[in-house]
C-alpha cells in the first residue's frame, strides 16, 4: 500500500478529520484546493482506500411567502378568535382581514374549539393557550435560513405546516458526501510537508516503507541553449555537411564592401538613411586597395553614369547582409572552387513589427567551381530544405542588384497551409567580380533565419524570438 | 519592391487568348510576386529593375511573350507627322540640362488607363527618377499647347496656373505652398533661375520637375498626349521616356516625333541594342544542352528578338530594356523564357570539403558549459537605447555609437556591453519563478579604427539566496572545465556593480572583465526585488585571438 501522500491528499484529510462527511463544494472551501485537485485528490484517497464516498439526498426547508408572513404576524387561527366572551366579532370584517386565509383559519379554531359561528358572527367558546404555539416556534426557527430537514426536531408541526400552502420550501440536494475510513486514522501527517521544498529525501530515506513512485512531483527548468541558436546550429551543420566552410567578418562594414562592391550605385534607395542604419560620424579611412577601389568607381561611372564619390563609400555602416563578408573573401582570396559561406547578424532600419525586425541572422554560401550550374544551385538548396524537413520546394525568379539570374525559393508551410518565400539565390554580377579580379563564376544563395526558426517553433511573431521571455524559453521543446 | 494593383478582367483582356487561372500561375515566373488578391484585384511587387511593369499594359507585353500569344520585340512606330518641335536654351544647362519629348495621338483614355499612366508616372519618379532628381515626366493634353515650345530658364517671379489650382502663382509661392514644391524644391537647389517650358503663345506647359501648368491637364476626354521628360543625364531621360512611349502605343496611341535641338539636345532615336550571346555560356550557367533554336524562341519569349550567327547568338534589346546589360543579362532571360518550372534542380557531389569554424566551435563549447551550469542562454539585439544600455544601469556614456534615423526608439545606440540586456531581461521576467540564471555570448562594439568588435561572454543569477561566491564559483569552474585557465577576482568598483561587492576578473594579471552585486538602485531602476550578481568577460583575446 503507497504511504507517501501527495500535498493534495494530506490537506483534504486534515479537514476531513475535522469535518467529516463533507461535500466537495464544502472540501474545496475548506483546503483551498482547487475543485479539481480535490476531485483529483478524493478520487486517490478512495482508491488507496482512505475515503470512502457516499451518494446521499439532503433536503432543506425555507419559509414559504405565506409562512414568511406568519412568522411576523402571527399565524391567521388566532387572528380570527375575539378577545373577549361578550365581544363577537363581525363575520364580514374578519373576511375581509383575512382574505384567503379565512376560510383555513375559521376552520382551524372551530376544530380546536375556539369559537362558534351564528347570526353572522364568531363567538369566543374557549381561550387559545396563552403559549406561543409550536407551529409559530417552528417559523422562527426556521427564519429566513434554509435548515436542512434533519435539523428539525419537532416533526408534528413540520407535517402541520407542510400542509399549509405556500409556508414551506423544500429542496433536495443530491451530492457526494465523503468521509475518511477507519484505516485512515493511521497516517500520520507532518505539519510541513505540504510545502514539497527539498524534503522528498527525508520521505524517501523512510523506515524500509515503501515509497509512492507513482506521485507527481516538482517541475524543474531545465537550462538550455537559445533555440534561434539551435536553429543556426543546426543550419551551419546542414551548410559543413553539404561542403562548405565558415568565414567571419565584422557586422560594421564600410559601405565600400556593404553596397558598392555588390554594384550598388550610391543614389540608390536602398542606401538611404531610411534603410540602411549608419555610424553616426563614423568613417573608414583604408576600405580596400588603390586598385579595388579604382576598378569599383569605374564600373560604377560605365553601368550607372554618374559621378561615384569616395566619402560616401567610406561612410560606415552597419551591414544589412552577410554579402559584403563573402565578397571581401573572394576579392582576397579569388578562388578557382569554393564553397564558403558566412552566418550572422545583418541590419535594417525597419519598423519593427511581428514580420520585421531591426537586426537578424542571415546566412550566405557561395559555390564557386568550374562546373556548377543554377541548376546545381537549385539541388543544393532542395537538399538543404530536404535535411530540414522541408520537403515542397520551388522557384520563382526575382531580382537582386548583385545577381543575374536570380532566383526565390518558396516553400510550402504546412501548418499555415500556404507558400512562403525563403532563400534566395543568382550568379554574381560580372559587374560584381569583374573589378575584383574574380574571374569564375560565383553562384549565392542565402536568407534570413528568423523565418526558418517560426517555421520550427510555430512562431507567428518574429520578436518572440527576442523576447527572452522564460515561460517561453523554459515551456519550448528542444527538438519540436 | 514596389507594388501595382491590377484588375484582372483587364489584364485578361490585354493579353488576350488566355484565362484567368493561367494568367495568377503565369505571374510569378515574370517575377512579379502577387502579394494580396481580393476578388478581381490583385497587387503585386515587381522588381525596381523592371519598370515597364509599373503599369498593367506593361506587365500584358510580358505575358503574351511568357503564354505564347505574342513574342519578339513589341516594336515602336514613330511617325514624323505635324511639327512638333522643342528648343533648348542653354541656360538650362547649370539646373537641368536634357529634355526629351513624345507625341501621342488618337488614343482613348478612360478612368483606367488615367490611373494606371497616373501610377507609372509616380512609380518612375521614385524608381529610375531617384525621386525626380534624376529625371520627371509631365504628360499634358498636347490640344492645348501650340507648338514650337522653349525648354528655358525663368525667374522664381515668373507666374502661372499649376495643376489642381484656379489662380496664378509665382515660382516661389509653388515652391513653398504646395505639396510637391516642398518636396522637391530642394532639387533646383538655390539657382535664382528655374526650368521652365513655355509654348508659343507664351503659355506656361510644365515647372519640370515640380508640376505641370493647369492649361495641359490630361482628362478623360484628352486625345492626344504631348510627354516632355526632363533630367540631368541624356541617357536617363531617353531611358525614361522609350517605357512611357512604350506603354502608350500599347494602351493604343500613335507615337509622333518630337524635335529637340539646342544646348547638346537632341531628337530620341529610341534606338535598339545588339548583343551577342555564346549558347555555350548559357548551358554552362543554367545546366542545360539547348540548341541555338530554343535559346532563340526563349528569348523571343521575353520580347527580344534574336538570330543565330555562327555559334553565336545575336539578339536585340528594345530601348526600353535598358536594366540589360551585357550577356549574364541575357542568360536569365533565357532562363525565364525556358520556364524556371522547367529547370529541376540537380545536386552533384561537392568537390569541396566543409569546415566548421574553430573560433565558433570555442564560443559553441563554452555555451554548453553555460548551459551545464544551470544557465539558460539569452539573446538580446546589439542595437539598444541610451536609456538601457547606460542611464538604467547608471553607466558612463562619453563613447557611445549612435546610428542616424533609427526609425526605433528602442534601436538606436550600438551596445558595448551584455550585462545591461540581461538585467533587463530579468526585469521582464519578475513574475516568473525564481531562481532566474542567464547568460549570453554577444558582439560587443566599441570605438577604435573605425570599430573593434569583440566577443563577451556576460551572465547574471537572481534569486533570494544568490552571493558573489555562488557566481564566482560558476566562473571559474567554467573557465578551468573549458579552457583550464585559472582566474582571480580583485576588489574593484563599476557605476552598476554595488560598492564592496565589485571585482574585477584576472586572469595572467589582465583584467578581462568584472563581478559582483548589482547595485541596488540599478536593481530599482529595473524593478528587480531579488538580489543579482552579474559578470562580463571578454573572450577575445582570451580563449581565441
Amino acid at each position: 500500500m503507497s504511504q507517501v501522500l501527495h500535498p493534495i491528499e494530506k490537506k483534504i484529510i486534515k479537514f476531513l478529520r475535522a469535518n467529516p462527511n463533507s461535500s466537495l463544494t464544502q472540501i474545496e472551501k475548506g483546503t483551498k484546493l482547487g475543485m479539481d485537485q480535490c476531485r483529483r485528490g478524493v478520487e486517490w484517497l478512495k482508491l488507496k482506500n482512505y475515503a470512502i464516498v457516499k451518494d446521499s439526498e439532503k433536503i432543506f426547508v425555507s419559509l414559504g411567502e405565506n409562512g414568511l408572513v406568519a412568522k411576523e404576524h402571527g399565524l391567521p387561527e388566532y387572528s380570527c378568535v375575539p378577545t373577549s366572551f361578550d365581544q363577537p366579532l363581525s363575520i364580514s370584517t374578519v373576511r375581509s382581514e383575512l382574505k384567503s386565509d379565512f376560510d383555513p383559519a375559521i376552520g382551524i379554531a372551530r376544530r380546536n374549539g375556539w369559537i362558534s359561528i351564528g347570526d353572522g358572527f364568531i363567538t369566543l367558546t374557549a381561550k387559545p393557550p396563552e403559549n406561543e404555539s409550536p407551529l409559530l416556534q417552528l417559523l422562527k426557527f426556521i427564519g429566513e435560513k434554509k435548515i436542512p430537514i434533519s435539523d428539525i426536531k419537532n416533526k408534528k408541526s413540520l407535517e402541520e405546516l407542510k400542509n399549509r400552502p405556500g409556508y414551506l420550501v423544500f429542496e433536495s440536494d443530491k451530492s457526494k458526501y465523503i468521509s475518511l475510513t477507519p484505516i485512515s486514522e493511521t497516517i500520520q501527517i507532518q505539519e510541513d510537508v505540504i510545502v514539497v521544498k527539498k524534503k522528498s529525501s527525508q520521505f524517501e530515506k523512510s523506515d524500509g516503507r515503501a515509497i509512492d513512485v507513482e506521485a507527481d512531483t516538482e517541475q524543474i527548468f531545465v537550462a538550455k541553449t537559445h533555440p534561434l541558436n539551435d536553429t543556426i546550429n543546426e543550419i551551419r551543420e546542414i551548410f559543413v555537411t553539404l561542403g562548405f566552410s565558415e568565414i567571419l567578418g565584422n557586422q560594421t562594414q564600410s559601405s565600400f564592401w556593404n553596397f558598392d562592391a555588390l554594384f550598388t550605385p550610391q543614389d540608390h534607395p536602398a542606401r538611404e538613411l531610411q534603410d540602411t542604419f549608419y555610424l553616426d560620424g563614423i568613417v573608414s579611412k583604408k576600405i580596400a586597395t588603390p586598385k579595388q577601389i579604382q576598378q569599383v568607381s569605374k564600373v560604377h561611372k560605365k553601368g550607372w553614369r554618374y559621378f561615384w564619390s569616395i566619402s560616401e563609400a567610406q561612410k560606415m555602416v552597419l551591414r544589412t547582409h552577410t554579402t559584403c563578408v563573402t565578397i571581401k573573401y573572394l576579392a582576397e582570396n579569388k578562388p578557382d572552387e569554393a564553397r564558403v559561406f558566412s552566418l550572422g547578424r545583418v541590419f535594417r532600419n525597419e519598423k519593427v513589427s511581428y514580420k520585421h525586425l531591426v537586426e537578424f541572422n542571415q546566412i550566405e554560401g557561395i559555390v564557386v567551381g568550374k562546373n556548377t550550374t543554377l541548376r546545381d544551385l537549385m539541388g543544393i538548396q532542395r537538399e538543404f530544405y530536404r535535411r530540414l524537413g522541408l520537403n515542397k520546394v520551388k522557384f520563382w525568379p526575382t531580382f537582386f542588384p548583385y545577381t543575374e539570374p536570380s532566383l526565390q525559393s518558396m516553400v510550402y508551410n504546412e501548418r499555415l497551409k500556404k507558400w512562403v518565400e525563403l532563400f534566395g539565390m543568382g550568379i554574381f554580377r560580372q559587374e560584381v567580380t569583374k573589378p575584383l579580379g574574380i574571374t569564375k563564376p560565383v553562384l549565392a544563395w542565402g536568407g534570413g533565419i528568423e523565418r526558418i526558426a517560426m517555421l520550427k517553433y510555430e512562431l507567428d511573431d518574429v520578436r518572440e524570438l527576442y523576447n527572452n521571455n522564460l515561460k517561453w524559453l523554459r515551456s519550448v521543446s528542444k527538438c519540436p | 519592391m514596389p507594388v501595382v494593383e491590377l484588375e484582372l478582367p483587364r489584364l485578361q483582356k490585354l493579353v488576350g487568348k488566355t484565362n484567368r487561372k493561367k494568367l495568377m500561375e503565369t505571374l510569378p515566373f515574370l517575377g512579379l510576386d502577387i502579394e494580396s488578391q481580393e476578388n478581381d484585384n490583385i497587387r503585386v511587387e515587381y522588381s525596381p529593375n523592371r519598370p515597364d511593369y509599373s503599369t498593367d499594359l506593361g506587365i500584358a507585353l510580358g505575358l503574351q511573350g511568357l503564354l505564347g500569344t505574342k513574342k519578339g520585340i513589341p516594336k515602336l512606330k514613330i511617325k514624323k507627322i505635324g511639327d512638333f518641335q522643342i528648343k533648348v536654351d542653354s541656360s538650362v544647362s547649370k539646373v537641368r540640362p536634357f529634355v526629351t519629348c513624345i507625341v501621342a495621338l488618337n488614343g482613348k483614355i478612360d478612368d483606367q488607363v488615367l490611373k494606371q499612366i497616373i501610377v507609372m508616372q509616380e512609380d518612375l519618379h521614385f524608381g529610375i527618377g531617384r525621386r525626380r532628381k534624376k529625371s520627371s515626366i509631365g504628360i499634358h493634353d498636347l490640344d492645348s499647347i501650340s507648338f514650337p515650345l522653349t525648354y528655358t530658364t525663368t525667374t522664381r517671379n515668373h507666374k502661372f496656373i499649376p495643376l489642381n489650382s484656379t489662380k496664378e502663382n509665382t515660382i516661389s509661392e509653388i515652391l513653398k505652398n504646395t505639396e510637391v514644391g516642398k518636396d522637391y524644391g530642394n532639387i533646383l537647389g538655390n539657382f535664382p533661375k528655374v526650368p521652365i517650358i513655355i509654348d508659343s503663345l507664351g503659355n506656361t506647359v510644365s515647372f519640370p520637375p515640380i508640376i505641370n501648368s493647369s492649361l495641359t491637364t490630361v482628362t478623360t476626354k484628352t486625345k492626344n498626349l504631348f510627354v516632355e521628360v526632363t533630367g540631368i543625364d541624356k541617357t536617363d531621360v531617353e531611358d525614361m521616356l522609350s517605357i512611357v512611349a512604350t506603354i502608350l502605343q500599347s494602351a493604343g496611341f500613335e507615337l509622333c516625333t518630337v524635335k529637340i535641338s539646342g544646348a547638346k539636345n537632341s531628337t530620341p532615336q529610341f534606338k535598339q541594342r545588339k548583343i551577342s550571346l555564346k549558347s555555350n555560356l548559357v548551358n554552362t550557367m543554367l545546366g542545360l544542352n539547348l540548341p541555338s533554336s530554343k535559346i532563340i524562341s526563349a528569348l523571343k519569349k521575353c520580347r527580344l528578338d534574336a538570330i543565330a550567327k555562327k555559334t553565336n547568338i545575336v539578339c536585340t534589346i528594345p530601348r526600353y530594356r535598358f536594366d540589360i546589360f551585357g550577356e549574364m543579362d541575357l542568360v536569365e532571360e533565357v532562363a525565364l523564357g525556358y520556364g524556371i518550372e522547367n529547370l529541376t534542380p540537380t545536386l552533384s557531389p561537392p568537390q569541396t570539403h566543409g569546415e566548421k569554424n574553430k573560433e565558433l566551435q570555442v564560443l559553441n563549447n563554452l555555451s554548453h558549459i553555460m548551459v551545464g551550469l544551470g544557465f539558460m542562454e539569452a539573446l538580446n539585439s546589439s542595437l539598444t537605447s541610451k536609456k538601457l544600455l547606460y542611464d538604467l544601469t547608471n553607466r558612463d556614456h562619453s563613447n557611445i555609437i549612435s546610428v542616424i534615423d533609427s526609425k526605433s526608439e528602442e534601436h538606436k545606440i550600438l551596445r558595448d556591453s551584455l550585462v545591461p540586456g540581461l538585467i533587463n531581461n530579468l526585469s521582464n521576467n519578475i513574475h516568473e519563478p525564481y531562481p532566474q540564471k542567464l547568460f549570453e555570448m554577444g558582439t560587443i562594439f566599441s570605438k577604435g579604427n573605425p570599430i573593434n568588435e569583440e566577443i563577451h561572454l556576460a551572465s547574471v543569477s537572481a534569486h533570494n539566496d544568490s552571493n558573489f561566491s555562488e557566481l564566482k564559483s560558476f566562473l571559474q569552474s567554467a573557465l578551468k572545465t573549458g579552457f583550464n585557465i585559472e582566474c582571480k577576482t580583485k576588489t574593484s568598483s563599476h557605476p552598476t556593480f554595488e560598492k564592496g561587492s565589485t571585482a574585477e576578473i584576472i586572469v595572467n594579471d589582465k583584467t578581462f572583465g568584472i563581478i559582483g552585486k548589482i547595485d541596488s538602485k540599478v536593481q530599482e531602476n529595473f524593478k528587480i526585488r531579488v538580489p543579482v550578481f552579474g559578470f562580463e568577460i571578454k573572450l577575445t583575446g582570451l580563449i581565441f585571438d
